[in-house]
């Protein structure tokens, strides 16, 4: 596995992986910008990976995390199911990334690649299904404690290690034949918001974030269709439910922020993991927000040998209404950002870099983007009088100089370029 | 006190110019008519509307504001047709707006003025005047949105040009002396500015309008134009982007 990064360098630098680093980068082996079937950066991964995760049974038994998949391949048709280690005891770490900051990237797929996904194919609109298949998936989306699944398959769980830009990494998968879950309690605060069939999804899950769930709960039972006006409730492929969250505590949390007094002052929030370089530059102005990501030669959506790749989404006040070109991370850290800010009842225009460098070599799902602004701005902030002062700041802990980054910035140069009316005020 | 009747157009042609900046705004009645001033949330952009009383077909009002949700008046406005007559009148007791289009009658929740700040107009000299249809400017932002997000405008003694410059793209639109309105200007200038904003400003005047732009270099634009026929007027500034070499 990742215990060997020189040998993905390798991969990626052998002649006959063929990629342009900008399709690449917006990509991210989802979308087949190249028009290959297959992403070539991952399937040269997957195929030096071998199959030594095998887990070469049609039995499975274990506790799940909880936790539940739901794909996005076939849709409105999609596979749904368990998710099962064949491990005992207290699983729960195994799905809460709110508890991975920190961990390795060696330590993450360790456990992650445990997990073995179930397949059961079943249209989105269909959450009332009787099926036990069905019923039995959605009852463990809301499990308080990691209950016991002994899960039986059509033939033995084929090894390989899914990973996504979106979705948390996970391992082999395999058609369910049938699967029973121990009793368990259901977590109380999802239960009522499942049982509410008059509750907006959207109101369930402000509602539940309120109250103390965690991102990643709501996500799942979200993803099961366990929310919203009982004739709209369907099941939500795994990675878009997780932008869907996010993006919705964010647009929530907006509303209010964007009414409170400006911050006084610019900072600098910051932190480092898995080879990746945060800085979160705070400005006192009305919300503005935009993430940068820079990745170096030869990180995950890098494949190019010689030039850094630059991407970047930025809204102003208005908000925006398309799609962030770089995905579900932009939702993920404006969902972290606007807790800060709601926290101080305080707005800040913000500006997010991250320079992710050669040691990030794995996609590990938008959690890590979640958690570790959430890291980097619950540590104490820099602060100074002014822009300039703020960025020379961030120059002394990027490698990419502090040029290159503005040039990539609407906010940044927003800030620094464009007049306000009180400036010609006299 | 304040009790009007008014033609539904004109009202629209209020609440377009102001909703290109704010979503709330506060508005200042006294015997001559109505006023407004309102900076945009980034403090980017800054609009100045007066509407004379003869602007509406009865008008009473003594000196009084009244905070209203512009979005909300905007939606109701959208039931009456052009030349329908539109009767408002506040209740300061119950601190609502009521509105009455035909036979429908909207009883609208104020806002609370006490909060709204009062902004000042900055006083500028600004060197060149000129004068441009607003069909011609809108032709001009059009060709220049798929460009690049900023806009440079330049007033010379023989011209006045809008231009634009993207990575890879560059846009320019020119008129000659002769053809505009007005052009006066000393020297030539040049400021530049975020185009979504002026484009928006602009796409608020209605077609036809002529609209009187002042300029200087590196300094805001106030852009001038008449609503309600001649009877109100508007004064827009936007300010400048100014990208230094440090």
């Amino acid at each position: 596995m990742p215990d060997n990064p020189a040998m993905f360098e390798e991969v990626l630098s052998s002649s006959d992986v063929r990629t342009k680093s900008s399709r690449c980068v917006y990509c991210k082996g989802s979308k087949m910008l190249c028009g290959k079937s297959r992403c070539s950066v991952l399937a040269r991964y997957f195929s030096s990976l071998g199959a030594k995760e095998r887990i070469d049974r049609t039995e499975l038994i274990g506790n799940s995390p909880p936790s539940v998949f739901v794909g996005r391949m076939g849709y409105p048709k999609v596979a749904v199911g368990p998710m099962i280690p064949p491990i005992d005891g207290d699983t729960s770490l195994m799905d809460t990334p709110e508890r991975w900051v920190g961990l390795s990237i060696d330590e993450i797929i360790g456990f992650r690649s445990n997990l073995v996904r179930g397949m059961h194919w079943v249209d989105v609109g269909d959450v009332a299904n009787t099926e036990k298949l069905v019923s039995r998936t959605r009852d463990l989306a809301l499990a308080q404690q990691p209950p016991q699944v002994e899960a039986e398959f059509r033939r033995k769980p084929v090894g390989r290690l899914t990973v996504d830009d979106d979705v948390q990494p996970f391992g082999p998968s395999a058609p369910l034949e049938r699967f029973e879950v121990a009793n368990c309690r259901f977590d109380r605060r999802l239960e009522k918001a499942f049982f509410d069939t008059d509750l907006l999804a959207k109101d369930a899950v402000v509602s539940l974030y309120r109250s103390g769930s965690l991102v990643s709960q709501i996500q799942k039972a979200f993803s099961v269709g366990a929310f919203g006006l009982e004739k709209r409730r369907r099941f939500v492929p795994t990675r878009w439910s997780i932008t869907a969250v996010d993006s919705q505590l964010g647009l929530h949390m907006l509303e209010s922020t964007k009414t409170f007094p400006f911050i006084n002052e610019f900072r600098v929030y910051e932190t480092q993991s898995l080879d990746n370089r945060w800085a979160v530059i705070m400005i006192p102005s009305s919300w503005k927000y935009e993430l940068i990501e820079a990745w170096y030669p030869n990180t995950v959506w890098n494949p190019h040998n010689d030039r850094i790749a630059i991407m970047s989404d930025h809204e102003f006040f208005e908000g925006r209404r398309t799609y962030a070109s770089i995905g579900g991370c932009y939702y993920a850290a404006r969902l972290a950002v606007n807790e800060l800010l709601t926290r101080e009842r305080r707005q800040a225009g913000v500006c997010i870099m991250r320079e992710a460098h050669p040691g990030y070599i794995l996609p590990v799902g938008v959690w890590n983007v979640r958690e570790n602004v959430r890291k980097a701005l619950s540590n104490p902030p820099h602060r100074y009088p002014t822009l300039r002062a703020a960025l020379t700041h961030v120059s002394g802990m990027m490698d990419i100089p502090m040029s290159r980054w503005i040039r990539s910035s609407a906010v940044l140069k927003d800030a620094l370029y464009q007049r306000r009316i009180e400036d010609f005020r006299r | 006190m304040f009790q009007a009747r008014a033609r539904a157009e004109i009202l629209k042609e209020v609440v377009n110019v102001v909703s290109t900046l704010v979503d709330e705004a506060k508005f200042t009645v006294n015997a001559d008519g109505l006023t407004l001033r309102a900076v945009d949330p980034a403090h980017i952009a800054m609009v100045d509307l007066s509407l004379a009383k003869d602007a509406f077909e009865e008008f009473k009002a003594d000196e009084s504001e009244i905070g209203i949700d512009i979005d909300k008046l905007g939606q109701f406005l959208k039931l009456a047709r052009g030349d329908d007559l539109v009767d408002l009148k506040h209740d300061e007791e119950k601190r609502k707006l009521k509105i009455v289009v035909g036979d429908i009658t909207r009883h609208m929740s104020l806002i609370d003025t006490t909060g709204m700040s009062d902004p000042k107009v900055p006083n500028l000299e600004l060197p060149a005047t000129v004068t441009v249809r607003s069909d011609d400017l809108l032709q001009g932002i059009r060709a220049s949105e798929t460009v690049s997000d900023h806009i440079a405008l330049v007033a010379s003694p023989d011209g006045f040009e809008m231009s634009c410059e993207g990575d890879m793209d560059q846009v320019h639109w020119k008129k000659a002396k002769k053809d505009l309105g007005v052009l006066e200007t000393p020297s030539a200038v040049r400021s530049l500015f975020p185009l979504e904003y002026f484009s928006n400003m602009l796409k608020s005047v209605s077609s036809g309008s002529a609209v009187t732009m002042h300029l200087g270099s590196d300094y805001p634009v106030r852009m001038e134009f008449k609503i309600a026929s001649d009877k109100g007027e508007v004064r827009y500034l936007l300010a400048p982007r100014i990208e230094s070499n440090d």
